[in-house]
């Protein structure tokens, strides 16, 4: 029958590699996502690496260098306490980046489990769950984390749970969302006509359909929670050493400098929001590939 | 003069790189107050061409690459966007498949009437509006003055349909494009949206052209159809010489397809085995060749043109004595056309050009007996006595969907 | 469209208390001790035990609740641990600033966004659209303290165009009578007043309304292109309508519902975003209040304000509900 479906189609498009495949094809097309996942990889590799390349501790002091502007031995200047911005940067990214991380985990591991439980039982759970979020909700985005961290006294582990909490309802309408498509589709129905457990319900159907939304809102919840982060050091509920090398913690009072150190504004504001744009154009780019409605 | 005269249009649709050839050449005329059919499955050009008429195509993607569009001595492919605007509406009017999405639900009735009233004549809002209860009066919706100020989901769908019918007819044009009207509509609703579109063209002396996939849409309601197939047009005649004796292999497998109520004995349907082209490659040789039971090897090169039944010193191109024409190197007899398949002794449709079977078979020569398995079409034993013999239906074997492209 | 309103509102109840319960948490149910949370380094012993007494702190747990919703009730929203003076009155004096703020910032928002929007759509994938693009991606990613302390060192330090910090010129001498700057100086007959108050307006809007516009921009671009691929729309056109209309009557008529729903949203994050940028600028509203308490570690006030902030953020939501549902046909005549 080969002969036969030639015949048929006389045209022979290339074959289609499933879903990742595809996706990680058209990823590596986009041009704008690239920048993004070079962005990443640079802050990344900074971050880890910052003991190595810095050239002066974060906390060192070097002598009466106060508000320098930036030269040869400081790259990026000094501050208020003669410290070298540059290292300070570099160590503030593993900050960033390790709050940010951790952040996002514990809001898709709290929201979710709740929106998943929600979507999954319906009816009163459902609705309680679902109000819950809501108010969480009401309480918008950077006040949330004030008023958790405010309540929680100020540490690291307590700031991740602050940013955590204000990312996880995304996360708790996704998992909602996926279980309620899962419960209403046909294809469940079919397959539990044919035998199929709930578990593997769970595992082959449910987790797919909403990997992807996750893996979008993850990336986009990342550059969100580095921007918030940096926020709460500003306001000062940062680390509680304020002398920690944290990008907000850097800025904080900043009114009262700006105008002689405007380098330190600069490059920090650089720092947080290059790493911000890094994740947006990543998060992006991957919303755009893995929507399987725009296959090709 | 005929009204509307299409000549040789060619649209193609490009997106990063690919191209879509979804009219390749398309020629029709069309007299005033006569109503055409465009008959063909989904993808096969005919809504195309009508967009292209208007200048409605999808931009960037869709241009018109071909051809003339001649409309009252004026090339519609060719005048600027502001003197198409004035004959759209005014001129011509187009109607769309679903009524629901096809006006706008934050607009109430009235304000969609007066709006296209008042595009195009300067008319008092109060006079506007008068009309528009005429025109709603006229296409059979009760109490107009009432559901003026009604939003369209509180209408049902045929309702709908009626007031983009009174929309359309508002400035009197003089040529009305139906695109599958009714296709999105009830059963029991088509007939009377149909009739009121019939009676309402002929009452004011509109020119139709009515597209649609169902044959029997048209049956009642033209005088003259084109039956389209991927982009050309490989059929026309009038709508009582069609259905009497088709000519193109592509007629006679749609008539096939539609079961009768009038046959004496139960008569298989017989599908027309297949899927249509993949438009995005320039057209090469017959378009319906890969489906054809009547095939020849020249099938596979060469694209036949539109030429008329019998012999004919003139084609005539509109009206009741309408030229038949069709474009076929082999056409089946009147008998095959009323069997709806081959009859001739040992014909076996042309297999596809040579190297591809050598290539598959692996033997240097092509044996008979191997040309034959590949046949699309299997060859029953021709039946004794008037017997239908059963087709064997596994004739083609699995057809690969996705590697078929469509047209978008 | 009465039934969906007064549904909406019965909903926002469970909410409402639902944020009255982590407000009261966040006040009365500290890991330690919550009077010496609260009171920190101005605890005193008088201090503490009317404290104590005030919060109900011996009394179980669902009563201090009970307690403390009556308190809300009144509107006592508790006192400032400093200088002892009540949260809702200093609320309510300063309040108005803040508003003003976010009405510029608004203004801001949809002033440029909409437009942004509009012609992101109309050259979409063009270039026009990619620099929009771009600037919708600065204004989500750039922090609006970095953006407005930037704007302060460009335009009001180096440039000196516009004044770089403050709602007015202190010796204007402006008195304060409803509170709205842009009112008391009109009210006080000083137009040159009136302009200095407009100009301080500026570069704090901008900040904050930065990201409100990357978002509404954003939106409104996607809303306009999803509309125009709508089948009413090429009955517009097959109607023969001018392109003007068809996009102001037919595209934007629709494109407006999403929009409006995101700007209801956005006013939530005005809300959060004056916090920092009333740091920034030394703007005198409620978001400076919460700070000043932070670093005072007066946290009754924090708390308070916060809750304040999410019901009103609750009550804008509902408005917005109720302007969509006004605007949609098919809700309103249901």
């Amino acid at each position: 029958m080969a002969a036969t479906t030639t015949a048929a189609n006389l045209a022979q498009p290339r074959a289609s590699r499933g879903l990742w495949g595809d996706a990680a094809r058209r990823l590596l097309r986009n041009g704008p996502a690239l920048i993004g996942l070079a962005i990443i990889a640079i802050f990344v590799i900074a971050a880890i690496l910052a003991p190595v390349i810095a050239p002066f501790e974060p906390l060192q002091r070097d002598g009466s260098q106060v508000f320098k502007p930036p030269s040869a031995t400081h790259l990026m200047g000094t501050d208020r306490q003669a410290r070298d911005v540059f290292s300070r940067i570099l160590f503030g990214a593993q900050i960033s980046l390790l709050v940010g991380v951790v952040s996002v985990i514990m809001g898709v591991a709290m929201g979710g489990t709740v929106g998943a439980i929600a979507g999954a039982f319906g009816g009163k759970a459902d609705a309680v769950l679902m109000r819950t979020v809501d108010v969480l909700l009401a309480i918008p985005g950077i006040l949330l984390a004030i008023g958790i961290v405010v309540w929680l006294d100020r540490g690291l582990v307590q700031i991740m749970f602050a940013v955590a909490a204000t990312n996880a309802p995304i996360f708790a309408r996704i998992l909602r969302g996926s279980m309620l498509a899962l419960r209403e589709s046909d294809y469940v129905t079919a397959a539990r006509s044919m035998g199929a457990s709930t578990g593997r319900l769970l595992l082959r159907h449910m987790l797919p359909n909403a990997l992807t939304p996750i893996i979008v809102a993850s990336t986009l919840a990342l550059a969100t929670a580095i921007i918030d982060v940096a926020g709460l050091g500003f306001l000062g509920l940062g680390p509680p050493d304020p002398r920690t090398a944290e990008w907000g913690t850097m800025l904080t009072g900043a009114t009262s400098f700006y105008r002689q150190a405007p380098w330190i504004i600069f490059f920090t504001g650089a720092a947080i929001s290059v790493s911000a744009i890094g994740f947006n154009l990543l998060g992006d780019g991957l919303r755009e590939s893995l929507d399987p409605r725009l296959k090709r | 003069m005929a009204l509307l005269a299409v000549e040789d249009l060619v649209v193609r649709f490009r997106t990063h790189g690919s191209v879509v050839h979804a009219v390749n050449g398309v020629s029709f005329e069309l007299a005033a107050g006569e109503t055409l059919g465009l008959v063909g499955e989904s993808g096969c050009g005919k809504s195309v061409t009508s967009l292209a008429m208007m200048g409605l195509l999808p931009k960037p993607a869709g241009r018109v690459e071909g051809g003339r569009v001649m409309f009252d001595g004026l090339d519609l492919v060719t005048l600027s966007e502001r003197d198409l605007r004035d004959i759209r509406g005014r001129e011509i009017a187009m109607i769309f498949q679903d009524p629901m999405t096809s006006l706008n639900p934050v607009l109430t009735i009235e304000e969609q009437m007066v709006e296209t009233i008042q595009a195009h004549k300067k008319t008092t809002h109060d006079d506007a509006r008068k009309r528009a209860i005429e025109l709603l009066t006229m296409v059979g919706i009760p109490r107009p003055e009432n559901r003026l100020k009604s939003y369209p989901h509180e209408f049902s769908g045929g309702m709908r349909q009626r007031v983009m019918i009174a929309i359309a007819l508002a400035l009197e044009p003089r040529l009305m494009i139906a695109d599958e009207p009714t296709t999105a509509l009830d059963v029991t609703i088509q007939a009377q949206v149909l009739e009121l579109l019939s009676r309402l063209t002929t009452d004011s002396d509109t020119a139709l052209i009515l597209i649609t996939h169902d044959l029997g849409v048209v049956a009642g309601m033209t005088q003259r159809i084109n039956v389209m197939y991927a982009g050309f047009v490989v059929e026309t005649a009038t709508t009582v010489d069609l259905f009497e004796r088709p000519w193109h292999p592509y007629t006679v497998g749609l008539l096939h397809s539609i079961p009768r109520l009038d046959e004496e004995r139960p008569e298989q349907l017989i599908p027309i085995e297949g899927v249509p082209p993949d438009q995005r490659r320039e057209p090469v040789g017959c378009p319906f060749a890969p489906r054809c039971a009547w095939r020849l090897d020249v099938c596979w090169t060469d694209n036949p043109p539109l030429t008329p039944v019998g012999l004919v010193g003139r084609v005539t191109t509109t009206g009741s004595g309408a030229t038949h024409r069709f474009a076929c190197h082999n056409p089946p007899t009147a008998e095959e056309a009323a069997a709806g398949r081959p009859l001739r002794d040992g014909f076996v449709a042309a297999a596809p050009p040579g190297t591809v079977i050598e290539r598959l078979v692996g033997a240097d020569d092509v044996a008979p007996a191997a040309a034959e398995e590949v046949a699309l079409f299997e060859m029953p034993e021709p039946g004794a006595k008037g017997l239908p013999v059963e087709p064997d239906a596994g004739g083609t074997g699995d057809d690969d969907d996705a590697s078929q492209g469509r047209p978008t | 469209m009465l039934k969906y309103v007064v549904r909406r509102l019965i909903a926002a109840i469970p909410v409402l208390f639902g944020l009255s319960i982590v407000v009261f948490a966040f006040v009365h149910l500290l890991p330690g001790d919550p009077v010496a949370a609260l009171l920190g380094q101005h605890a005193t012993p008088d201090l503490t035990r009317q404290i104590r007494e005030q919060m109900g702190l011996d009394k179980p747990i669902y009563e201090q609740y009970l307690i403390y919703l009556g308190q809300l009730a009144r509107l006592d929203l508790g006192k400032s641990v400093i200088n002892n003076r009540p949260v809702i009155e200093e609320l309510a004096r300063r309040f108005p600033a803040t508003i003003e703020l976010s009405a510029g910032a608004l203004l801001v928002a949809i002033g440029l966004g909409i437009p942004l929007g509009r012609l992101a759509a109309s050259y979409a994938q063009r270039w026009p659209d990619a620099v929009v693009t771009v600037i919708s991606l600065l204004g989500i990613s750039i922090p609006i303290f970095v953006l407005g302390y930037t704007l302060q060192f460009l335009f009001g330090a180096t440039l000196q165009w516009l004044p770089a910090s403050g709602r007015i010129n202190p010796r204007l001498n402006i008195e304060a009578v409803t509170g709205f700057m842009l009112v008391d100086t009109l009210l006080a007959r000083r137009v040159d007043a009136f302009f200095d108050a407009l100009r301080s307006l500026i570069l704090p809007s901008i900040a904050l309304g930065s990201i409100p516009l990357a978002i509404i921009t954003r939106i409104t671009r996607a809303a306009v292109l999803d509309v125009s691929n709508e089948d009413y729309v090429r009955t517009a056109r097959a109607k023969g309508l001018t392109e003007r209309r068809v996009s102001d009557r037919h595209i934007m008529r629709n494109a407006w519902l999403p929009v409006v729903t995101v700007i209801g949203l956005q006013v939530g994050g005005l809300l959060a975003g004056a916090v920092i940028t009333e740091t920034v600028f030394s703007w005198s509203g409620v978001g400076s209040y919460i700070v000043n308490a932070i670093q005072d570690h007066d946290y009754l006030v924090v708390q308070s304000t916060i809750l304040v902030f999410a019901t009103i953020f609750l009550i804008v939501n509902l408005l917005v509900d109720i302007t969509y549902a006004f605007l949609n046909p098919r809700i309103r005549y249901s």
